[in-house]
């Protein structure tokens, strides 16, 4: 998946108003809450086949992150 | 005194006929915009004809039953056209009275796109936080009291109705925090034209001696959906409401 792919789909998962940019940080975010943390689990394991844990979740800080995170699924 | 504005935006679906059309035309009344809809267009412009208040009563034609997957992207496109949702009662539905012997997939899996998919996926987009207007949202569905009876005849019908309060209850838990209402109502026989069809009637002979104050009337739901979606009930959520006169 292309990097500007995922950030679309992060949008719908997180229901963002607004576009997301690579750099933006989560924690700063409203729609980072604990369901959007539920739905990025759980998008992660449906598409990529990964399977975030809490403690990995608790690190996760900005986009770039869960991009790193995504490994080889997510290209530039 | 239950009332609401204008900038005040519902969708009603199952518009055009029974407890739909009452919830439509008490909510418009009552000082909301009505988004209604339903399959057939000119019943619903009959329901419109019967409005208090024609401005704020909006018709759309649409079978929900027949993209579901694309009903996250519908709510989106109304809420483009009319603007932030402030709620909805979804009323659309349908009865079909089959023992175990007549059961065939098609028809089971029709009526659960029906009565139980279509509700699940208007949903996912009335609750999509682009759609709704956040804190003071609230989403109620009509269920049915064959949900808890279980009745010979009603396992399709019964268990669509079962799934929806299910379903309703774990997404009023994924809202709750956003402030955001979702509860089902569980009536038992009202006096709608789906109800009273003979079909319907002829399997339920001598049925209203169970009811110590007669069948139910459409108002009697839509007033408690019309509570359910005010901000009268701003504390109540991720319940199911049975409406029988005591029978149960």
């Amino acid at each position: 998946m292309k990097k500007e792919e995922f950030l679309l789909a992060l949008e719908d998962v997180l229901q963002m108003e607004d576009p997301l940019t690579e750099d933006q940080i989560l924690t700063e975010l409203d729609e980072w809450d604990s369901l959007s943390k539920m739905a990025v689990m759980a998008y992660y394991k449906k598409n990529f086949g990964i399977a975030i844990n809490l403690n990995d979740l608790k690190d996760i800080q900005s986009v770039q992150d869960l991009i790193e995170i995504a490994g080889d699924n997510i290209s530039d | 005194m239950i009332s609401f504005n204008k900038e005040q935006i519902y969708i009603v679906t199952g518009a055009s006929s029974g407890i739909g059309e009452g919830v439509a035309l008490l909510l418009n009344e009552l000082g909301a915009t009505v988004v209604g809809i339903a399959r057939n267009e000119e019943r619903l412009n009959s329901m419109k004809a019967k409005c208090k208040y024609p401005e704020n009563m909006y018709i759309e034609i649409k079978d929900l039953a027949e993209d579901i997957d694309g009903l996250p992207q519908y709510v989106k496109d109304l809420k483009n056209k009319y603007g932030k949702f402030s709620g909805m009662a979804y009323c659309a539905g349908i009865s079909d009275i089959q023992p175990l012997q007549l059961l065939t997939y098609p028809e089971i899996d029709y009526l659960f796109k029906v009565n139980f998919f279509a509700p699940l996926f208007i949903t996912k987009g009335l609750l999509d936080r682009r759609n709704n207007i956040g804190k003071g949202t609230s989403i109620v569905a009509i269920s049915s009291i064959e949900a808890y009876l279980n009745d010979r005849g009603m396992s399709k019908y019964a268990s669509s109705k079962s799934a929806l309060i299910s379903a309703y209850k774990c997404m009023a838990a994924e809202v709750a925090q956003s402030g955001i209402r979702v509860n089902t109502i569980s009536p038992s026989d009202i006096k709608t034209p789906m109800t009273m069809c003979e079909a319907a009637q002829s399997l339920r002979e001598h049925r209203e001696e169970k009811y110590p104050m007669g069948f139910g009337e459409v108002s009697d739901v839509a007033n408690m959906a019309i509570f359910l979606l005010s901000n009268s009930s701003k504390w109540i959520t991720r319940q199911d409401y049975i409406i029988d006169c005591g029978v149960m």
